[in-house]
């Protein structure tokens, strides 16, 4: 539930919570806090089961979360105070979070309902590079060839590299420039698709407010695009973020927040960011007021998400709260491997299969070679992440632990190596905005991989 | 030192365990026992850092546990630093100037190498995020710093670090500091574009290039 009675009681609380010192938030409240309750609640990984099967230990993340939120609330570091909730405060925030909704126009419209864990229904596809650098004289060629995809319910933007040939710069005249030339080349590659009502997730160039807030107007993005708020690691917003949340609010846009906790940060290992992250969901559903939520917890030097422990903590993060809340959560698939490397394709297949299977409503991306290099995105990929997710679902959460081993068997420890792929135009025809043949052969082979594994994509 | 192993291994264990108080007792007693500073710097606290950081490096340890390690080691230099001043030393290898370029408010990363840099006996000086140009190039020489170091996870904030160079440059000052670069949105290439001193991929990498460009 949002409105603006609710928007002003999160506007009060930044303005009147206590004063905190951030690195004093840093350490008592996230790295000690998030160490605390982990032991409390008795959250354990193994280091060998990639997708969590145990009820009970979701619910105890979630309870873990809620306790770690009403501890320590989340920090604006723009004038370095805390906003604080009562656990009651918090559960009944939750909720009243929405658990369907609508996005898109005429018959591209979706409807967007919250998965749980096991759930039959396959989850949603929103494809695209994810915020990745897209070269400017290939976006809409790039993003036409997403929208094309008839698995890709709901486009994620690229962001441009550069605007009318300039590099752009933050908070600055150039910033509203990218935001709104993401916009025109993102419409004109769905009229060119014959997709034009699809639902964009925007604005990816916006890495301040402002870009937002441009082109979130009249003739830019429209109110049936999906509109990203995110939160900086660890449980800390800003100014800035919450300017856009409530310009959203004011032109009733549909908002997605999203968090990334840090593996190996401040909160620590699998168990530690497993918490932090289903915290972290927490707070953006109480600061932002978003329809739906996306979660990440990220590698700190592959910048992936495919790894064992990774799997494991966003699996149980999203276990935690589709069993606990009517919250709709994505799970973002991050691999790090690049375009027309069969690596990719095992990681974008392990993702999918533990994100699906822990009742994420819609698998996102995939953010192709962790964003590293400029361009370096393919939709085949994105093609492959629906069809796993289409495979998996309805499996049971100790099926895909048993199969998201085989898979992850195939990349395990070879990701630190040169698993760079390549660019958008050598892995696509950029006449016929067709893979080509040697990406298609690799991505049938590895089809079969999956079939032989039991995993029957169509 | 090494006739007090006891005393280097409870320093040690100290360090490894984050107890600053424990720490500051053990340097104290070091030094009560007639050992110089530089012996227990360079026997005990400096293998134990480097321990801490090879294995923050492959992820056995986390940064809340760096950075409990980091702060045990002002302590124990607080210590035995007045020792060093009177005798003229200086137990730091050099002065790190740190913040994330204007536009990008992250810090995790940042936070990663500053406590990387503090644990491999650098001085820093974090600036915060968003820092413009104009205030790194303060900072620096209001410290005198060795080394200016500049993250970036947004793109859109390159052009900011593009023009740090350009001011150090017209202020010939190129050189005078040297600049190092890192974070998600820039690389190897860019850096060389640049004209950056140094490039470090991580927070490993960070430290290695710092102890170059400060020629220790």
């Amino acid at each position: 539930m949002r409105n603006t009675s609710r928007l002003l009681d999160i506007l009060d609380r930044m303005e009147t919570g206590p004063l905190t010192d951030e690195k004093d938030f840093d350490m008592k409240h996230i790295a000690m806090g998030v160490k605390r309750v982990v032991k409390e609640f008795g959250i354990k990984f193994d280091g060998a089961n990639p997708v969590n099967t145990d009820d009970d230990m979701a619910d105890r993340c979630f309870r873990a979360a809620v306790k770690l939120v009403a501890e320590g609330g989340a920090y604006c570091k723009s004038n370095g105070r805390c906003l604080r909730w009562t656990e009651r405060e918090i559960l009944e925030a939750l909720d009243a979070a929405p658990n369907v909704l609508v996005v898109g126009a005429d018959h591209e419209a979706r409807t967007v309902v919250q998965r749980r864990p096991e759930d039959a229904r396959a989850p949603q596809v929103i494809g695209g590079p994810l915020g990745g650098l897209v070269r400017e004289d290939q976006y809409l060629a790039t993003m036409q060839s997403y929208i094309q995809e008839p698995l890709v319910d709901m486009l994620i933007t690229g962001t441009l590299d550069t605007v009318y040939g300039r590099d752009p710069r933050a908070r600055s005249p150039w910033e509203i420039l990218v935001g709104w030339h993401e916009a025109e080349l993102a419409l004109t590659a769905a009229r060119r698709a014959g997709r034009e009502g699809i639902a964009m997730f925007c604005v990816s160039g916006a890495s301040s407010d402002i870009a937002e807030l441009s082109a979130t107007s009249y003739g830019g993005f429209r109110p049936t695009d999906i509109h990203m708020v995110a939160m900086i690691s660890e449980h800390k917003t800003s100014y800035d973020l919450l300017n856009k949340a409530t310009h959203l609010v004011k032109t009733g846009s549909i908002i997605h927040a999203y968090c990334n906790t840090i593996y190996g940060g401040l909160a620590g290992g699998a168990e530690g960011i497993a918490v932090a992250e289903t915290a972290g969901m927490i707070i953006l559903q109480l600061i932002y007021m978003p329809a739906t939520h996306a979660g990440a917890t990220y590698h700190p030097t592959l910048t992936c998400n495919t790894t064992l422990e990774n799997l494991w903590a966003l699996g149980l993060c999203l276990q935690a709260l589709t069993r606990n809340t009517p919250m709709i959560v994505d799970g973002v698939n991050s691999p790090a491997a690049g375009p027309m490397t069969k690596l990719l394709l095992y990681e974008v297949a392990a993702a999918a299969v533990a994100y699906t299977a822990s009742g994420a409503a819609r698998l996102m991306g995939p953010r192709t070679e962790a964003s590293k290099h400029i361009s370096h995105v393919s939709p085949l990929e994105a093609r492959f992440m629906g069809e796993v997710g289409r495979a998996a679902a309805g499996m049971s959460r100790e099926q895909a632990n048993e199969l998201v081993k085989q898979i992850e068997a195939r990349y395990h420890g070879q990701l630190g190596g040169d698993v760079k792929g390549v660019p958008f135009d050598e892995a696509y025809d950029l006449h016929t905005l067709r893979p080509r043949a040697a990406w298609v052969a690799m991505y049938d082979d590895v089809r079969d991989e999956m079939g032989a594994l039991g995993l029957a994509l169509r | 030192m090494t006739e007090r192993p006891e005393i280097k291994a409870a320093l040690a264990q100290a360090i490894l365990d984050g107890d600053a108080g424990e720490g500051a007792a053990l340097a104290q007693r070091a030094l009560d026992a007639g050992l110089a500073p530089a012996q227990i710097f360079d026997e005990c606290v400096v293998p134990t850092l480097k321990d801490v950081g090879d294995r923050f490096s492959r992820l056995e340890l986390f940064l809340p546990e760096m950075m409990m390690s980091a702060e045990a080691v002002k302590e124990i230099l607080a210590v035995l630093e007045p020792v060093m001043k009177a005798q003229a030393k200086s137990l730091s290898l050099g002065t790190v100037v740190i913040g994330s370029a204007a536009g990008d408010i992250h810090d995790i990363g940042r936070n990663m190498v500053t406590t990387m840099l503090e644990i491999n006996g650098f001085q820093v000086i974090d600036l915060g995020g968003d820092v413009n140009p104009q205030v790194f190039l303060k900072a620096a020489r209001e410290r005198q710093a060795d080394v200016i170091a500049v993250s970036s996870l947004l793109t859109t904030s390159l052009p900011y670090v593009k023009d740090l160079f350009a001011m150090l440059r017209e202020t010939g000052e190129y050189g005078k500091f040297k600049v190092m670069i890192g974070g998600g949105s820039v690389n190897s290439e860019f850096a060389e574009k640049v004209g950056a001193h140094g490039y470090g991929k991580d927070a490993a990498e960070a430290v290695t290039v710092a102890r170059r460009l400060a020629g220790r």
